[in-house]
């Protein structure tokens, strides 16, 4: 089969609805979507308090946040997988090859990112939006709340990229979620699944969804660090 | 407002940049008094003025808050600074705006528990204290630095603050917004609150204000050269001996 033939295939594989890719399509958002949304309010608070406390070994943290950065997803594969395993300090959850572990490895793969970015946010906000919050009487954590909206859009713009490493990784969820069909079989882990099996049709359709997925991230990226800018 | 507002400062101390950029000073502030605040660009007057309103922490300083009554205590900053956050108001150069109206912006100096219908009420009072009922459905962020003066100073009325530190209020403003924003720091005095501005325009405050410092060299004193014949009082308490303070008063 060749790529042009392969690539009118998914388009009717995705233009018919196919059941089983987009059953594929809904595990990948419901675990991404559940990891980025439990990441997001401690990642924010830590991405806070690095910007406006002074404490000792705060740049040693926030060094450490963007060295996570650019870890290998296998490596928090390997990491969730040996805590979860039946030997690990969390064998008896068992939870390893079911959607949880796969939330947890992906919160892993988010958080750094979720921190560092929404640490620049914080950095670059006005540290007269916290002081004059302050002055006029309203508690911390209100306040806090208030600096988050001046910086809604650099929170986004972190929260979008968070969202589109863990959506699109395959190396931790393949490791950690076993790529079991109707269960924990998600973009990536189908792709590369597919694509071992010859299947390629369903391989591109997979992967132009993530294309898409992709594209209407760094759109929304785009407009929201303009949009930052504007906000400071 | 109360007339007997005070709080007095003592031993503030900020070692910064391997120098002593405040050198244990004292510092009285006092309700229906104005205090202007000179010194060279890097003196410190920000500094202090932070240090003053909690905003930044001190090497040192002691707070009392209620000097001369007996039993009263100078606390340590670090143990008062939300008090002194709460307390005292510190207005920046450029006012911060949230997003919003000016009404929203407004809205955040009253209790979140209090009424709506008296909500409401304060805030058109506000907005009329302030001759800002024009802009009231303005984005506060897009509004002038004499505009955003007169919010934040109308956030301060609404707030009943009763002690006002303003850096540089009246910097880079047109000179019918220097005699507004004035006019409205008269009527806080006037209803007893303790003022205290830091400013390289003294002519503008002559009206206002009723004694001068000068932050030098880490030292608080009384300003030597005159202002505008008999316009300014002393009142020979912080900076230097009384003696001094005689001369420095006009």
């Amino acid at each position: 089969m060749d790529l042009f033939e392969a690539t009118a295939q998914a388009l009717v594989l995705l233009a018919v609805f196919d059941p089983a890719l987009w059953e594929i399509i809904g595990i990948s958002f419901r675990v991404s979507l559940t990891a980025i949304c439990i990441a997001i309010p401690p990642a924010l608070l830590a991405a806070f308090l690095l910007a406006h406390l002074e404490f000792p070994g705060r740049r040693v943290l926030i060094s450490l946040f963007n060295t996570l950065l650019s870890l290998p997803a296998v490596v928090i594969g390997l990491t969730v997988y040996l805590m979860l395993s039946r030997q690990g300090p969390l064998g008896d959850w068992q939870l390893l090859f079911t959607r949880s572990a796969m939330v947890i490895a992906q919160i892993m793969l988010a958080f750094p990112i979720l921190v560092s970015m929404s640490h620049a946010a914080f950095q670059a906000a006005d540290q007269r939006a916290w002081e004059t919050a302050r002055t006029l009487g309203i508690p911390s954590p209100q306040a806090f709340v208030m600096v988050v909206g001046e910086v809604r859009f650099g929170l986004l713009a972190a929260v979008l990229a968070g969202f589109g490493r863990i959506i699109a990784e395959v190396g931790a969820s393949m490791m950690v979620g076993g790529n079991i069909l109707h269960f924990t079989r998600n973009i990536p882990t189908a792709i590369a699944l597919e694509t071992s099996m010859g299947n390629f049709a369903q391989g591109i359709a997979l992967g132009i969804v993530l294309l898409i997925i992709a594209f209407a991230l760094n759109l929304s990226l785009q407009y929201f660090q303009g949009r930052g800018k504007l906000s400071l | 407002m109360n007339a007997t507002t005070e709080i007095r400062y003592s031993e503030i101390h900020k070692f910064f940049n391997r120098r002593h950029l405040l050198n244990r000073l004292s510092l009285s502030l006092e309700g229906g008094t104005a205090t202007l605040l000179s010194g060279e660009n890097g003196a410190g007057k920000t500094t202090l003025l932070r240090i003053l309103s909690g905003l930044e922490k001190p090497s040192e300083c002691r707070v009392d808050f209620t000097p001369g009554e007996p039993g009263s205590n100078p606390q340590p900053w670090s143990q008062c600074r939300r008090r002194l956050q709460r307390q005292v108001m510190y207005l920046h150069q450029q006012p911060y705006m949230f997003d919003g109206s000016v009404v929203h912006n407004l809205a955040l100096a009253l209790p979140r528990t209090m009424p709506r219908l008296q909500r409401g009420k304060k805030i058109r009072q506000a907005l009329e204290w302030a001759q800002l009922e024009a802009l009231k459905e303005a984005a506060a962020k897009t509004l002038s630095g004499g505009e955003k003066q007169r919010v934040s100073l109308a956030r301060a009325w609404l707030r009943q603050s009763r002690i006002l530190l303003l850096d540089e209020p009246i910097a880079n403003m047109d000179r019918e917004s220097q005699v507004r924003t004035v006019a409205l720091l008269r009527r806080f005095k006037n209803a007893r609150a303790a003022l205290m501005i830091s400013s390289h325009n003294h002519e503008v405050f002559c009206q206002l204000i009723d004694r001068r410092l000068v932050l030098d060299s880490g030292k608080l004193s009384p300003a030597q050269a005159p202002l505008l014949p008999g316009n300014v009082t002393p009142l020979a308490r912080d900076g230097a001996p009384s003696g001094n303070a005689g001369n420095a008063s006009r």
